[in-house]
């Protein structure tokens, strides 16, 4: 059960691959459709931090998955997300994108270091039985680790927020 | 009277322009949340299609030893200070190898080196080609006996079970396997893995550290194990 909702959520990340590098092209080429700025991009980003969100709990709450200390740092960026985009969505606020941002940047910030330390355990010293941030609780088609998911995510939301922000 | 005709003209086709707008955005709604739902059921169709099924024939309890331990329990190994647990007698420890061969640690009689591993734990998986290597081109010296001490074992992460692990990463020494509440690991004070540790001839503790080696320091601990 539990690898099957694991394999889920890395099939869901290449989706949100797709969806963050296709609206970055649309982005730098000043094309993003007026369906997507003013009827997707928000409820989309809305729904992707609510995926992380919910996928994170899944997996502590559920898996028993031990959460390390990166990993709550990550999730404190990420929980909030949820609010704060979807509150923009049924507002229609294309100025979320000005508290969207900083938050997503510490995220992927904490997200890369911690991808970092998963490819170079010895960096996080030696590991401690409860919760190592080296570990790698879930590696979905070689490469999708949790914070690599949550970064693509990070990801993803911020590239939609501007696209809904871009006239 | 024509005027306001007119303006209740404007005012029913400005009605039904907005009704028209608020459909459209209806109708939106509706496919780009059907799109959304499709993308989910999708993605879990692949998902239990694609993961089948997978192998839990070994148990925690399979694979945990039961090792019988004696001897005083070693202080916790303080970090950074010097190890009051140097000169104290070693925990005797007899257990089994994952194929049921008797293995001993601890006792007077023989230098040896310890490395306490876990199999989930990546700084372990980093370590262990190194440590196959160092034994495969003869850098443990005759007189010498090293043994891995597999601990801290968790069915629910990577790299189980840790024969498995062991094998595949060409290990073919001697392991002693910790029971399920790592009695060995604790009475040798231990915090982390891994963890090497040094008992000399006459069974007293001789070194304790934590971490990653660099395999010149393997050839410094069997030293260190040999002549005391």
């Amino acid at each position: 059960m539990i690898a099957i909702a694991e394999r889920t959520f890395g099939l869901l990340a290449l989706v949100a691959i797709v969806i963050g590098v296709g609206t970055a092209i649309l982005l730098i080429r000043g094309r993003v459709p007026d369906w997507l700025r003013d009827d997707v991009a928000l409820p989309l980003a809305t729904a992707i931090a609510a995926v992380a969100t919910g996928g994170s709990l899944l997996l502590s709450e559920v898996a028993g998955y031990v959460p390390c200390t990166l990993c709550w740092y990550q999730r404190i960026a990420m929980y909030p997300l949820v609010v704060i985009v979807g509150v923009a969505a049924v507002r229609r606020d294309r100025a979320v994108w000005r508290t969207v941002l900083p938050i997503t940047a510490i995220g992927s910030v904490i997200s890369v270091w911690h991808i970092l330390i998963e490819r170079n355990p010895q960096w996080a010293g030696p590991c401690e039985a409860d919760a190592p941030c080296s570990l790698k609780w879930v590696e979905e088609f070689g490469f999708l680790t949790l914070p690599t998911m949550a970064l693509i995510a990070f990801i993803a939301v911020s590239v939609l927020t501007l696209a809904a922000h871009r006239r | 009277m024509a005027t306001q005709s007119r303006n209740a003209r404007a005012e029913a086709r400005r009605r039904e322009q907005e009704e028209q707008r608020r459909a459209e955005v209806r109708r939106q709604r509706l496919l780009f949340g059907g799109i959304g739902v499709a993308v989910l059921a999708l993605a879990i169709l692949i998902a239990v299609i694609s993961v089948g099924e997978t192998d839990d024939s070994l148990s925690l309890s399979d694979v945990a030893g039961d090792p019988d331990i004696s001897g005083e329990t070693l202080v916790p190994m303080p970090e950074g200070a010097e190890d009051p647990a140097v000169g104290e007698p070693a925990p005797a420890v007899e257990g089994e190898d994952f194929d049921g061969t008797s293995v001993t640690v601890g006792d007077a009689g023989t230098p040896q080196l310890l490395t306490f591993v876990a199999s989930w734990c990546p700084a372990c998986d980093a370590e262990l080609p190194e440590v196959v290597s160092w034994l495969e081109e003869g850098g443990l010296p005759n007189d010498v006996d090293f043994t891995m001490v597999v601990t801290n074992h968790d069915d629910s992460r990577t790299n189980w079970p840790p024969q498995d692990w062991l094998a595949d990463a060409g290990y073919t020494g001697t392991a002693l396997v910790d029971d399920l509440d790592s009695g060995v690991f604790q009475a040798y004070g231990l915090r982390s893995t891994p963890s090497w540790v040094v008992v000399g001839e006459d069974g007293e503790i001789l070194h304790r550290s934590s971490g990653v080696l660099d395999p010149s320091q393997y050839d410094q601990l069997a030293e260190l194990a040999r002549t005391g």
